[in-house]
């Protein structure tokens, strides 16, 4: 097949070059700028890239175009998870800004940039090789982020990702090596060839594609690299690799069974994908009761989170995939909101991440406790928040198309993992005062800022809530 | 807008409380509190019969933010707000500020409930007014594991009723239903959808046994918000009942009546016969709690109009007596830094008037005529004899007669005999506090000698008028 590259075509994916360009302007201003103002460069230009890059990125609203052969798609649904990721790499960038390392923040912000546009590449992947190019450029970057702190958990982080994401990946390989042999083709578009529908080895390369896919987006079982990996990454990492790894994984994963299976089958294929949904939101939710440590246990609290979004597509409905934007979008606000508390709280050391500091906060610091309580309620998914509203609108979308009991899988998650989250909001508002950790902090303005406005679109969105309407059709 | 305001008011002001300085702790944040709780009472009078409505989803089924200050709504909104009105005023508690703000927010949450014409603002605020209550219990408590008994409890109701109404949703292709009489769900989903109603309502109300929640939560909360909690939020559950079961799944309630009359009674006869040999006093009235809206279960699914009429009355009755209670236990435990019957006698002859009002609010407990809790019972009464359940009012006669028995215990037991020794000795009622029941006892005379206003709503939206023979088994 002959691609005669356009310049729509480049236009097409200008948002991610832009951030790819920020961060060779990042590594390079920093080669020249004095000691003393290093960190404020290379946070503002970050920030300032990720800024230009989701401006030109809204502009593609609307255009639904195919760039590069089909490669990537361009349209709704790629802008949205763009957008996504985007907001995911400006909170984490913001986060670095508050607590990372001198020396090294420069180096740090570029990787993120390459893996923000590893990811944003993922969200307009419509064919097998981008699918690759975008999921290795986030995880790449990835590896040497995870390895960035001065603690030994993180260089045990850094090489157990590395690994386990590497094995990962070769599933991931190997099912796209079948799909290819099965179908002839790379892209998306020729996988809904009705022949393939009794091929026994798209049906074998679907699984590894898929089960691929699972390590990314850590579904149980593959999920038990995740809190370990989480736990030792510095905390922005954690931020970044909680929201746009996932997000960049489930638009592949949203477009693959929305737009690339042969019509009658996905219902047969994909139940084992909806079962292994339903056992993430029980094991995700019951991992969280055990953990004393943040990092943890957002990272199982995603493990069950990723579920909820999961049941929202079960059934692949139009309707579904909106209100899995919606739950993904108030999931990043209320992740990084999380996080931006933590980095509130942390210096180097990270002493956000103990829960066991969190004692009497609420007493300490009103306004910090209050904040992190709500995006706890939210992540619970109780009202004022738009945690709430997601689950709602997935339980709806659950029952209509058939999936009821993942509804009730997501009811019984839901109501065990209150209990984790509400043990977190009691240590804050405990009347035991007689611990007096020091708040490492006091002011931190990006992530306060970073914090306040997750705690305003949290509740914000629950009252507009606004789904894209504008997010099919996925494939050229 | 009014409508609006009743729900937004409190819960702003509640935050704004957060943000006054730490000085104005006290008094200050008392009477502050006590002022926005008197402008919702006087925008709830004011308001009446308004409506607001603001469009929410529109797929996958329509929704709206719409609240309405009407009917069975506009009596347990004045109930709500005059309770939070009277439980602010009678608050004293180290860090005041903190506790009012969510006092108040627990009323705006509340009202939510009440006035939303919505099932899925219903669900929201349902799920929103347990919150409060949830961090008064963690830092007020006495207990650590009376707040995840609380929060467990409710909230696991509160996601079966998330799950019902979203199915509702998708059933009927909207929730801004309620209050319309002509709404009926039919289908297979049905019945479960109903029951995941029904588990949400009968852990809230709550009845035997899903109520192990309850006294402990009673006891252990400070007086001023279990007073709310008891008279306003315990009657979620029986208003979700009429309102939703009844009126939208009658064919279900009754084929599931026989259950809810068994529980019913159950609850009747366990929580009156543990009132009587309990010793904590706000344990008292906590099991009282649970044999009369045993009795308020039994009178709605009677599908009796005089018993749905009855029903209601009782319900602001039973209102006005346990935060009248509530309110004045908490006077005393104050005073006297203990709430047990065992320590405590004597009380009446140094205290007249705490004694006069505990007086007053135990005999409307115990069903004293020209006093509202009279009029609830013996119209309840009348409506299930009259449908038909003859054993079922005979034996709720029972509990009415030991209601006397664990009252009069109470009262005595704090007021009468001779005065202990080793109790100190405080001042009577201040005004303020006498303030903070005033309302409450004379509402308890005006609605005993006046339920008329309250009946005027129309029973046939509830289900009732579908058949008045129903309950014959």
């Amino acid at each position: 097949m002959n691609i005669t590259v356009t310049n729509a075509d480049w236009a097409a994916i200008a948002p991610l070059s832009i951030v790819a360009a920020t961060a060779l302007v990042v590594l390079f201003t920093d080669l020249l700028a004095r000691t003393h103002v290093k960190r404020y460069i290379a946070i503002v230009l970050g920030l300032v890239g990720v800024v230009v890059s989701a401006v030109v990125c809204a502009q593609g609203y609307g255009h639904d175009y195919a760039a590069f052969g089909g490669g990537f798609v361009l349209g709704g649904f790629s802008v949205v998870f763009q957008e996504i990721i985007l907001l995911a790499a400006f909170g984490s960038i913001a986060l670095y800004g508050a607590i990372g390392k001198e020396e090294r923040i420069a180096g740090a912000v570029a990787l993120m940039l390459w893996s923000t546009s590893g990811a944003m590449l993922m969200a307009g992947a419509a064919n097998l090789m981008t699918v690759f190019l975008g999921l290795e450029l986030l995880s790449l970057a990835l590896y040497c982020l995870c390895g960035l702190a001065d603690r030994p958990t993180s260089r045990e982080s850094a090489l157990k990702y590395l690994i386990l994401s590497s094995t990962a990946s070769g599933f991931l390989l190997y099912g796209m090596a079948l799909l290819f042999g099965a179908s002839g083709s790379v892209s998306f578009a020729q996988f809904t060839n009705a022949a393939l529908a009794s091929n026994p080895l798209f049906w074998m390369g679907t699984a590894l594609f898929l089960i691929g896919l699972a390590f990314k987006l850590s579904l149980v079982p593959f999920h038990t690299w995740s809190p370990d990996v989480y736990e030792g990454a510095p905390m922005p990492v954690t931020a970044f690799m909680s929201v746009a790894t996932k997000a960049g994984t489930l638009a592949v994963f949203a477009r693959f069974i929305y737009a690339a299976l042969p019509s009658g089958i996905a219902e047969k294929l994909l139940l084992p994908v909806w079962i292994i949904a339903g056992i993430s939101m029980i094991v995700g939710n019951v991992g969280m009761l055990a953990q004393h440590d943040l990092k943890r246990l957002l990272a199982y609290s995603g493990i069950a989170q990723v579920g909820y979004i999961l049941t929202a597509l079960a059934g692949a409905t139009p309707l579904g995939m909106r209100y899995a934007i919606y739950y993904l979008a108030a999931y990043t606000f209320m992740n990084l909101g999380a996080f931006a508390i933590a980095a509130l709280l942390s210096t180097d050391a990270e002493e956000g991440s103990r829960l066991t500091n969190y004692r009497g906060l609420g007493h300490r610091r009103p306004i910090v406790a209050a904040l992190m309580s709500l995006f706890l309620l939210a992540l619970a998914g109780l009202p004022p928040t738009a945690g709430f509203l997601g689950k709602i609108l997935i339980l709806s979308t659950s029952v209509n198309a058939g999936y009821a009991w993942l509804g009730v899988l997501l009811i019984i998650g839901t109501a065990i993992s209150l209990y984790a989250y509400a043990k977190v909001i009691r240590v804050m508002y405990d009347r035991d005062e007689h611990i007096h950790p020091h708040d490492a902090k006091p002011f931190v303005p990006l992530a306060w800022v970073s914090a306040v406005a997750c705690g305003v679109l949290v509740v914000v969105i629950t009252f507009y809530p606004l789904t894209p309407s504008n997010v099919l059709p996925l494939v050229k | 807008m009014l409508v609006l305001g009743l729900v937004l008011l409190p819960i702003i002001a509640g935050a704004l409380f957060f943000a006054l300085p730490d000085a104005s702790n006290g008094r200050t944040s008392k009477l502050l509190g006590a002022l926005v709780g008197l402008v919702t009472v006087v925008m709830t009078i004011g308001g009446a019969n308004q409506e607001w409505a603001f469009r929410w989803l529109a797929r996958p089924f329509t929704a709206s933010f719409h609240f309405a200050d009407s009917g069975i709504s506009f009596w347990i909104a004045l109930l709500l707000a005059l309770c939070t009105t009277c439980a602010i005023l009678a608050t004293n508690l180290p860090r005041q500020r903190s506790f009012i703000a969510l006092m108040l927010m627990l009323e705006g949450a509340m009202m939510g409930v009440f006035l939303a014409r919505d099932l899925l603002a219903f669900a929201l605020f349902w799920d929103l007014m347990l919150i409060p209550v949830f961090f008064v219990l963690i830092s007020w408590g006495e207990h650590a594991g009376t707040a995840w008994r609380y929060f467990i409890y409710n909230f696991a109701g509160g996601l079966t009723l998330l799950l019902a109404t979203a199915a509702f949703g998708v059933l009927y292709g909207s929730t801004d239903v309620i209050g319309h009489g002509n709404v009926h769900l039919v289908g297979a989903w049905v019945p479960w959808i109903f029951a995941g109603f029904a588990f949400a309502f009968l852990v809230k109300t709550p009845v035997w046994p899903l109520h192990t929640w309850m006294p402990i939560t009673y006891s252990d909360t400070p007086a001023p918000m279990v007073a709310v909690v008891s008279a306003v939020q315990s009657k979620a559950g029986l208003y979700g009942l009429i309102v939703i079961g009844m009126a939208f799944m009658p064919d279900y309630v009754k084929e599931y009546a026989p259950i809810f009359v068994i529980l019913g009674v159950i609850s009747l006869l366990y929580g009156a016969f543990t009132a009587l040999v309990q010793n904590d006093t706000k344990r008292i009235v906590a099991y009282s709690s649970l044999s009369h809206l045993g009795l308020i279960v039994l009178a709605i699914v009677s599908f009796n109009p005089l018993a749905l009429q009855g029903a209601v009355v009782y319900i602001i009755a039973h209102g006005l007596f346990s935060a009248a209670l509530f309110l004045t236990i908490g006077y005393v435990e104050e005073r006297e830094e203990t709430r047990s019957l065992v320590r405590l006698g004597g009380l009446g002859a140094a205290n007249p008037r705490l004694a006069g009002a505990l007086c007053i609010a135990a005999l409307a407990a115990l069903g004293l005529p020209g006093l509202a809790g009279f009029v609830g019972e013996i119209v309840i009464l009348t409506g299930i004899f009259q449908a038909g359940m003859v054993w079922p009012a005979i034996v709720a006669l029972i509990p009415i007669v030991l209601a006397a028995a664990y009252m009069l215990r109470l009262f005595q037991g704090m007021m009468n005999g001779p005065e202990v020794a080793d109790l100190p000795v405080r001042r009577d009622l201040t005004w303020i506090e006498g303030i903070a029941l005033a309302p409450l006892l004379l509402a308890l005379v005006l609605v005993g000698v006046n339920p008329h206003a309250i009946t005027s709503f129309d029973p046939s939206l509830y289900g009732t008028s579908v058949t008045t023979q129903g309950g014959a088994r």
